[in-house]
């Protein structure tokens, strides 16, 4: 059985609640949003109970100062106090200091946001990095390397080591969730593949799940099986790209360009299978849009895998590789649990956890996930991580292909009410709490895999590495800035 | 799938005209202004073996003071403006501008407080490449069509010889 709960609290029992949950070992923080509701901002915090197959989602009215402050006992929870600030003007207690996401500075009261702006913007952040003696701000970006997405890192270093690493993303804020406002499902889903698109599979079906759920529909399990090769097959080019990045970074053209021959072999596959090469427009309200070519899968995938362990099995034995993987980027297990961190990276970490297995949905019911748990937390480690996942996504997609696949949608009738969707996207967990009335959305919280990811990208970054090891820690990390600003 | 032949003739008049014209080196500086990572998968694709730009005389190149050529993409983030024009006044001219997929088109968001919509609105445009994302070898098509406008281009120019300068008080 896995599900969702409910929990409606009042203001003066929020500490309380959040200092117990906090506490209780096996549960993680996932999110936490605001949404404005009959003129009154509601906040809710979801926690997830992975052993006990449960979502938890706490919920009270924020009202005067709105909340304690969450991230002193749950650091994870620091990203979203800043958003909640900025989004809708409440703050964890008074004198905190925040960070500024997403608003760009000098576009200040009129910028647009889900609720109030606040009565004083954060400052930048840069404020709390006191950069002195040996030490010097590097700036890199917002403009990056060729085919890089834009992001500004401020890379604080004595001209080798790094010694403090931050990172400004106001530049790829599109105001996703402020857009879906008032859009039917099926306007919003285009907008929803296209927030995070290397995730689009990940993140719309999530979507859709929480439609469905309110609507009360059930697609019909063969189709379903349809969503779940979509997936696995998003899951299998992405790490072939991660893959093909580290060769990037580490300097290996000849393992980059094996790799990127595996990663075009996949993209073409997609193609063949779904009619695109990144798997838009496949999922749809209700079931899949299109019917999938299960021959072509069946036929070209096992080749391309078997290209892939051959590139593999040369990078495990090509030293010059080996070593710059080892020991870097490291993130601890305990920073992982502290952090909330997701999916690959957190595996690496030694965190055992997969939304497919511990909160199974759709097809995964039936077929058991294998999860690749590393202990060590460096770059190896996930690199190795991904490299077990591909195998178990090839093998997922070739078994749910062999039960049988359909195509088309049940009718989603325009429904009113809320619900979480979730689903394990190639960054991990991602998730989608949807608030519908009348078939259209009243909010849609969108938080990628990514958003919980990044928040660990300067903690490796730091731990023991010089400078030319960010670009080899970001490529393992293979997240998107797109997903992280939406 | 696009027949390989195919492929083949595009590829040998895309490196015709680059020889013809830049002497086997056009430059290419890539910016995103929104994007939702795709069009830069895309992209990044195009020194990979199945494209290999390399070998049609077109290089990537990290600075934008070397650049002749200019991709974007993304719905031109009103945030980015800057930053946008900054890299777009450090290329030298004769220089094009490149954009690439459906986002700076307009169509996946419209005009609005986050977004221009429109790259057109902020850039001069030589060449769209439509496609949500294009894929490489339509990429490689609208640089074909780019290094044909940039002919134009180098016409309408009016280069000053050497001679000229000496005889300019
Ligand atoms: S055109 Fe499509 S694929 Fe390209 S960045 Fe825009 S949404 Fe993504």
């Amino acid at each position: 059985m896995t599900g969702t709960s409910d929990l409606l609290l009042v203001s003066v029992d929020v500490e309380s609640h959040v200092c117990a949950m906090a506490q209780t070992p096996g549960v993680r923080f996932a999110d936490f949003f605001g949404s404005v509701e009959d003129g009154q901002l509601v906040i809710r915090l979801v926690w997830a109970l992975d052993a006990e197959h449960e979502y938890r989602v706490a919920r009270w009215p924020a009202r005067g100062t709105g909340y304690p402050p969450l991230s002193e006992v749950t650091p994870a929870a620091f990203v979203e106090e800043c958003e909640i600030y900025e989004q809708f003007g409440v703050s964890p207690g008074k004198g905190k200091a925040l960070n500024r996401l997403v608003i760009p500075p000098g576009a200040e009261h009129a910028f647009p946001r889900l609720g109030e702006a606040p009565a004083r913007e954060h400052p930048l952040p840069h404020a709390s990095h006191y950069v002195s003696g040996d030490a010097f701000e590097f700036p890199f970006g917002p403009v990056r390397g060729v085919g890089q997405e834009s992001m500004y890192l401020g890379l604080v270093t004595s001209g080798e080591e790094l010694i403090d690493l931050y990172l400004l993303q106001w530049h790829k804020h599109r105001g996703i969730e402020r857009r879906l406002g008032g859009e039917e499902v099926a306007r919003a889903l285009f907008v929803i593949e296209r927030a995070e698109g290397l995730s689009a599979v990940g993140n719309s079906w999530a979507f859709l799940r929480a439609v469905e759920e309110i609507a009360e529909v059930t697609p019909h399990p063969a189709v379903d099986r349809s969503r779940g090769v979509a997936l696995e097959l998003e899951r299998l080019y992405n790490h072939a790209a991660a893959i093909a990045a580290l060769c990037q970074s580490t300097g290996l053209a000849v393992g980059q360009a094996q790799a990127e021959i595996v990663l075009e072999q996949l993209l073409r596959l997609n193609a063949a299978v779904f009619g695109h090469r990144y798997l838009f427009g496949v999922l749809a309200p209700g079931g899949t849009s299109r019917a999938a070519d299960a021959d072509a899968l069946v036929t070209s995938l096992p080749p391309t895998m078997d290209t892939l362990r051959r590139l593999v099995d040369a990078l495990w034995a090509t030293n010059s590789f080996v070593d710059r993987l080892e020991s870097c980027g490291i993130v601890t297990p305990a920073e992982a649990a502290r952090l909330g961190l997701v999916g690959p990276v957190a595996r690496a970490s030694g965190q055992d956890i997969d939304t497919r297995r511990d909160h199974a949905f759709g097809p995964y019911a039936e077929v058991a996930v294998e999860v690749p748990v590393r202990a060590t937390g460096d770059v190896m480690a996930r690199m190795s991580v991904m490299v077990a996942e591909m195998e178990e996504s090839a093998r997922l997609a070739l078994d749910l292909a062999g039960a049988g696949l359909g195509a088309g949608t049940v009718e989603v009738p325009p429904a009113t009410g809320s619900a979480l969707g979730w689903c394990e996207s190639p960054r991990g967990e991602s998730l989608l709490w949807v608030d519908l009335d009348g078939g259209r959305i009243r909010r849609a919280r969108v938080r990628p895999g990514s958003v919980r990811n990044w928040r660990a990208f300067d903690d490796a970054a730091r731990s023991r590495n010089v400078f030319t090891d960010i670009p080899i820690i970001e490529a393992s990390f293979w997240l998107t800035v797109a997903g992280l600003a939406r | 799938m696009i027949p390989d032949r195919h492929e083949e003739r595009l590829s040998a008049k895309l490196r015709d005209a680059t020889h013809r014209l830049f002497g086997r080196s056009l430059h290419v500086r890539t910016v995103d202004t929104g994007s939702c990572a795709v069009c830069e998968s895309e992209i990044r694709l195009l020194t990979a073996p199945h494209y290999d730009l390399h070998r049609l005389g077109l290089f990537f190149t990290p600075s934008p003071r070397h650049a002749d050529l200019l991709l974007v993409t993304g719905p031109a983030i009103r945030a980015f403006d800057r930053a946008l024009e900054k890299t777009y006044d450090a290329m030298p001219e004769p220089k094009l501008v490149v954009a690439v997929g459906t986002c700076p088109m307009g169509g996946i968001y419209q005009e609005d407080e986050f977004v221009h919509g429109q790259l057109e609105r902020v850039l001069p445009i030589d060449v769209f490449v439509p496609g949500c994302p294009p894929s490489p070898l339509a990429l490689i098509q609208g640089l074909l069509v780019a290094v044909g406008r940039l002919a134009e281009k180098v016409g309408a120019e009016g280069f000053t010889t050497l001679d000229e300068q000496e005889e300019a008080p």
